[in-house]
Formats: structure tokens, sequence, C-alpha cells
């Protein structure tokens, strides 16, 4: 794998772990609206 | 009637899940595209013109931040609602956020170009001004106690603050010589970079000003929660 292929791949690993971290408190808070 | 509103209230619900899976798969792409699709632009180090794909729009969704922050907080002082309060605060400490990662990309970029993390550019020593103009601005909010009295002094804070931004974000770095490259649009009103680069530079764009719409409504969400609590309480 190339460095490029690599520094990619682990940006992607960045954004999809803090997508998932929002995405979580954004259910959380809708289930404190409630 | 209620169930029309029932009805609006469901399809508004399943509009926005749709487009937060959306902007997953956006900003996924853009990464992807970033690093596989684009050629390195020229006159750069190595594959350091890459960054600009995140550089960029990090610093173009601070100004927005600034710039919302800016107008709810001009809205507050007209009407007086605490939730404009709560939209100017928020969103000021969103455009904080990005300006410490603009700054900190920045900083990765000059490591690998000029060979110093800082060189006390035009550029760096604006964005410095303003990450203090606005640290200030929080810190202000945590030294008033009483709501009323924070909340329109911070909006007073945050018009006079923000008439600061077009000055240290596009004129000083302009006025004196700078080793910061010339931006996408350079001052001769022309984009040199081929359209590969433009094409995922405004994806990026696009896509971060997305991620800054969620967060603003998540933390415009989370204050009003607190908000309500707090009056609970009293």
């Amino acid at each position: 794998m190339s460095d490029l292929m690599g520094i990619a791949l682990v940006t992607l690993i960045i954004w999809v772990g803090l997508f998932a971290y929002v995405y979580r408190l954004d259910h959380k808070v809708g289930r404190l609206e409630e | 009637m209620e169930n029309c509103d029932g009805g609006s209230i469901r399809s508004l619900m399943r509009i926005s899940e749709i487009s937060k899976w959306l902007l997953l798969v956006w900003l996924a792409v853009v990464i992807l595209a970033a690093f596989l699709y684009v050629h390195p632009a020229q006159g750069f180090v190595g594959e350091s013109s890459r960054i600009v794909f995140f550089h960029v729009p990090m610093a173009w969704v601070a100004v927005l931040a600034f710039l919302v922050s800016c107008i709810t907080s001009v809205m507050y002082l007209r009407r007086r609602d605490p939730r404009d309060d709560i939209r100017a605060s928020v969103s000021a400490g969103l455009g904080l956020l990005f300006a410490v990662l603009a700054t900190v990309t920045g900083s990765i970029f000059a490591k690998i170009m000029w060979g110093a993390y800082w060189n006390w550019d035009p550029r760096q020593t604006s964005i410095t001004i303003l990450l203090l103009i606005y640290a200030a601005y929080l810190a202000l909010r945590g030294a008033v106690p009483d709501p009323e009295r924070r909340a329109a002094l911070s909006a007073v804070y945050a018009i006079l603050a923000f008439v600061t931004v077009p000055f240290l974000v596009f004129v000083v770095p302009r006025i004196y010589w700078s080793l910061h490259p010339d931006t996408i649009i350079n001052t001769r009103g022309a984009n040199e970079f081929d359209s590969r680069y433009t094409q995922v530079l405004m994806a990026s764009l696009v896509g971060f000003t997305g991620v800054y719409i969620w967060l603003y409504t998540l933390g415009c969400r989370i204050e009003a929660i607190r908000h309500r609590r707090r009056q609970e309480v009293l």
C-alpha cells in the first residue's frame, strides 16, 4: 500500500469515527427532546 | 391539521436523516478524491498541495460561523430572544474550532513547504489575533453570571469582533509580503489550478459547510435543552 493510500485510509477512518460520534450524540439529544 | 403537522415533522426528520448519511458518503468520496483522483499541484513540495482540500474549507467555515454569530447577535439585540443568544454562542464556538483546525492544517503545510510549523507570516499572525478575539468572546460569556447581561454584552462583542474578520482574513495578509500561496481565485482574479483540483475543492467546501450546519443545529438543540432545564430549576 502506498503512503498516499495509507493517509487517505487514516483520514477516512477519522471522518467515519467523528461521524459516528456526532450521529450518536444527535440521537441522544433527540431522545432528550421528546 | 394535527396529522398534517405530524406528517410534515416526519418528512423533515426523514430528510434530515437522509442528509446525514449523504454527508457521510459525500465527504468520504471527497477524502478519497483528494488523495487518489487529483494530481499534486505544481509549485508545491511533494504531495503538500492536497492539504488545501481540508485547510481552505476549514477557514471558509470559520468565517461563515463568525458571520452567523454576528447576524444572530444583531437579531438578539433587536428581539431579545434567548434563542438568538444561543445561536450566536454556538456559532462563535464552532468558528473558533474550525479556525483552530485551519491553523493546525496550515502549520503542517508550513512545515512541509518552509521547514517550520510557525513563521510569524502575516496570515499566521492575523489568524492568531482572530483566535484570541474569539477566545475572549467565550471568556466573556463565562465571566458574566447574569444571563440577560451576558447575552447583551456578548452580542455587542460578537458584532465588534466580526468587524475585524474581513481585515484579518482578507486585507492584512494581502497588504504585507507573505509566504502563503495565492488564494484559489488569486489577486489577478484567475483560477490557476486544474479542473480536477477545483472540482474536489468545491465538493469539499460543500461537504464542510454541511458539517457546520449539522453541528450548528445540534449545538443549538443541546443549548436549548440546557436553557430549558435551568429555567425549570429556577
